[in-house]
């Protein structure tokens, strides 16, 4: 892959090298570095890297498994940070979408933004944050989670991120020679210019931030900030501390997002039940006429042999609207269904209080 | 770019009105604009500083000049104006409350109706009339208000809150981005002009369908150009000179598309021709045969066009546009492979997203909103049998507000209902079927090959 080209952007044909999501199911998505020799193996069978290459994006790839002879298959899907986000495997709490994508809109984020994140945790933000934003300052503490998250940074081509070692609750924004970070300098800056207009502290201390952010942000613009926290304790805080820092329209939003699932229900109307139990009723009346009947002709035919006389079987049904006893497929063409939606089993019912307020420093008039 | 982060002239704002209403305004220089009980400003005062200031409105002079012509009798008077540090409009707990005493609970109020009030509705006008500050209004109802101290604190405050919205004369000028525009349209009530379409629900979409600058996108908008903005606001972020390329092609079922809410975008005619295309459903699915065209017209060397004589010129430059746009539809229409479907549209979704997924690149996002779950779901139905869909699904998104005062921290007793879902899914390629490596079929059908990733 063209090491300029980074694989979040738009690309058409898998090509040897390049990241690409395979998508197994919705809750089992698989980053792979294309390789040629490589296989991707799962429970369904086993898929040659070679068989994707050359083929466009979003494109089916299907085996028959030796074994049982099985019809399998997979989609090799370009990432996005989206897609990326399901694909993660779920160590830290990550930021969903419907929270992600909210904040993003409040924080007016747009490719003339430059906006400040912390932490970076497992950088699923930063990549919704860099598809969007003209540069994104990411700020992670915890340096095990600093060094992967600089080289997914690198490998996934995101040259609008800088990326910094930091507790920014300590030792603030502000970046400088010798700070662990991806920043380039110019040739004898000493400190980055970041002027960001935008700011997300997903923090469990965001209060000891804030006071910080000053030396970082904008001043003749109005800069939003946006704060992540799962406890109303925090957020109480928060205001206290953005209050005191000059913050105004503070205002606390928390986020539902729920996915529905697309169901069908079969269609069984009371004149078909009616007749089902008219059905069933004939049926029994049928049923004891006929031992009468048979009973009756034992008692005329004395001698012949008990054993001979067979015991008479109903006739099956043949009405059987709902396909009682047989195994209905959801949506079979021989029944009639309404369709209907139904809430996924479990909804993310809490994940955290959206905090966000405005700040212009300077309100000086320009000419 | 001073526009978008400053006030400048001939630029249309928002501005946020005391009583929490909005007011879309353009800004033409020496004029003056009028907000009512509010107040009124000069235009030229507010340029250049920076968007998101808030502004009192004050009045030098008590007396007014003399109004003898009746037709200015009910002009607001021109204040001028004056930065102001402190935010108004939250619920910053005011100092005028000091020196009140109040209750602990409302045991003594009794509601006594407007006796409660020593001062007249007259009164009160002729204090507006003499155009003083909302705040001393506030403190002199206070003063004649016979039972202010029987309140308790809180009533207090939202009793002060309450008249200081009323008699205060201050205004917030903010950019007007898509999400105020879209707020502006549910609070002046033309919920159904944008498909009951809530913040948090074009959010998603945006993120989901992967909006981005260097995308070329298909998209259909019944909401009157509001999802175009939220999508160029995506690509260019309201900038007139950006270096970034992207374009969206609008497909539009009457004549003419309806993108009439762009105007109060601050992008140039020029900008929105070059980044957003529309074409008729008609031309799209039927589109014009180059030759044909061709033999309708062929342009001419640019010399000799120069040499034509004024009416000449005139129809000749029309029919080059014509020619060059019926080259684009043809264009757009067969040529094109789209990085996202984006569809906010009441036709029939079912039938209209398989034809126009066609023209959507592989691995790239296919989103539908709708303001009914049902719309969608008859689609998520079409589309899990069609191979080319993967993984359709329909999401909910919903903002709770909070009334958000430390040790007060509660949801908002009501909020706006509704505000639509959307339908999510990939475009793919389905593969041929493998060949067995036994004659025997196991009998999976299409329909048992899709629950697997269902």
């Amino acid at each position: 892959m063209d090491s300029s080209v980074s694989p979040f952007s738009y690309r058409d044909i898998i090509q040897e090298g390049d990241l690409a999501l395979v998508w197994i199911s919705r809750d089992n998505i698989k980053p792979i570095i294309v390789d040629a020799n490589h296989m991707f193996n799962t429970r369904y069978g086993s898929f040659s890297h070679k068989s994707m290459i050359g083929k466009p994006y979003g494109s089916q790839i299907a085996i028959r498994t030796k074994g049982q002879n099985r019809f399998s298959f997979i989609h090799v899907m370009q990432p996005s940070p989206e897609l990326w986000t399901l694909s993660l495997p779920h160590r830290t709490q990550i930021v969903y979408t419907p929270d992600s994508s909210y904040i993003m809109q409040r924080l007016n984020c747009n490719p003339c933004s430059t906006v400040i994140e912390a932490g970076t945790g497992s950088g699923s933000f930063s990549h919704a944050f860099a598809r969007t934003v003209g540069h994104l300052y990411s700020y992670e503490f915890h340096s095990v989670r600093y060094e992967q998250a600089l080289k997914e940074f690198k490998d996934h081509g995101l040259p609008n991120v800088t990326l910094t070692h930091r507790d920014v609750c300590s030792d603030g924004f502000t970046i400088k020679r010798n700070d662990p970070t991806s920043y380039l300098f110019q040739d004898d800056a000493a400190q980055a210019t970041i002027n960001a207009n935008a700011v997300f502290l997903d923090l469990p201390a965001p209060w000891d931030a804030v006071p910080l952010l000053d030396q970082v942000i904008a001043r003749d613009q109005k800069v939003g900030v946006c704060c992540f926290s799962p406890c109303i304790e925090q957020v109480d805080k928060t205001i206290e501390a953005l209050e005191k820092c000059g913050w105004t329209e503070i205002q606390m939003v928390e986020i539902q997002g729920k996915q529905w699932e697309s169901r069908r229900q079969m269609v069984r109307t009371l004149d078909d039940a009616l007749e089902r139990l008219r059905d069933v009723r004939r049926r029994k009346e049928e049923g004891i006429e006929r031992r009468k009947q048979m009973y009756d002709a034992v008692l005329k035919d004395d001698e012949a042999d008990g054993e001979k006389s067979e015991r008479p079987q109903p006739p099956k049904t043949k009405f059987n609207p709902f396909g009682k006893g047989t195994r209905v497929r959801e949506g079979d063409v021989n029944y009639q269904w309404k369709q209907v939606t139904k809430v996924e089993p479990e909804i993310k019912s809490h994940t955290s209080f959206l905090t966000f307020a405005f700040k212009i420093m300077d309100k000086s008039r320009i000419c | 770019m001073d526009y978008l982060h400053h006030i400048t002239a001939d630029q249309h704002v928002i501005l946020k009105l005391p009583s929490g209403n909005w007011k879309i305004v353009e800004l033409k220089p020496h004029t003056s604009v009028s907000l009512g009980k509010f107040g009124a400003f000069q235009v030229d005062d507010i340029i250049g500083y920076p968007l998101g200031t808030q502004f009192e409105i004050y009045y030098e002079n008590q007396s007014q000049p003399n109004d003898d012509d009746p037709k200015n009798k009910n002009r607001t008077p021109v204040g001028k104006v004056r930065i102001m540090d402190e935010d108004v409009g939250g619920s910053t707990e005011g100092s005028e409350l000091s020196n009140v005493n109040s209750s602990a609970n409302n045991m003594n109020l009794i509601n006594i109706g407007n006796e409660i009030q020593a001062m007249t509705s007259e009164q009160i006008e002729e204090l507006k009339r003499q155009s003083i500050s909302g705040e001393e209004i506030v403190a002199k109802m206070i003063e004649s208000h016979s039972a202010f101290h029987k309140k308790t604190l809180q009533s207090q405050e939202k009793y002060l809150n309450r008249k200081k919205r009323k008699f205060a004369k201050y205004f917030t000028v903010e950019y007007l981005s898509a999400s105020f525009l879209l707020q502006w349209l549910l609070e002046k009530g033309d919920t159904q002009k944008v498909l009951d379409m809530s913040e948090e629900t074009v959010a998603m979409l945006l993120n989901v369908a992967n909006i981005r600058s260097e995308g070329q996108y298909l998209c259909m908008d019944e909401t009157g150009g509001l999802l175009v903005y939220f999508m160029l606001e995506r690509m260019f972020g309201g900038d007139n000179n950006s270096s970034h390329t992207g374009k969206i092609v609008v497909l539009h079922e009457n004549e003419h598309a309806n993108l009439d809410l762009l105007k109060y975008s601050n992008y140039s005619e020029k900008f929105i021709n070059d980044h957003v295309k529309t074409v008729s459903l008609l031309d799209f699915f039927e589109p014009p045969n180059e030759s044909e065209i061709d033999s309708y017209f062929k342009p001419i060397p640019k010399e000799e066009a120069r040499q034509l004589k004024a009416g000449k010129k005139n129809a000749y430059q029309r029919r080059l546009k014509w020619y060059y746009n019926q080259h684009e539809i043809v264009q757009l229409s067969t040529k094109s492979q789209y990085d996202a479907l984006i569809i906010a549209s009441t036709l029939q979704l079912s039938t209209l997203v398989p034809l126009l997924a066609e023209k959507v690149h592989g691995s790239r996002p296919v989103v539908c909103y709708s303001q009914f779950k049902e719309i969608l779901l008859e689609l998520t139905h079409t589309l899990y049998t069609d191979l080319r869909f993967l993984a359709p699904s329909i999401s909910e998104t919903r903002v709770r507000p909070y009334q958000s005062v430390r040790g007060k921290l509660h949801p908002l007793m009501t909020m706006r209902g509704g505000g639509g879902y959307l339908m999510w899914a990939h475009r793919v390629i389905p593969a041929p079927e493998p060949p067995a490596h036994e004659t025997e079929d196991e009998g999976n059908g299409p329909e048992e090959k899709k629950q697997k990733t269902q």
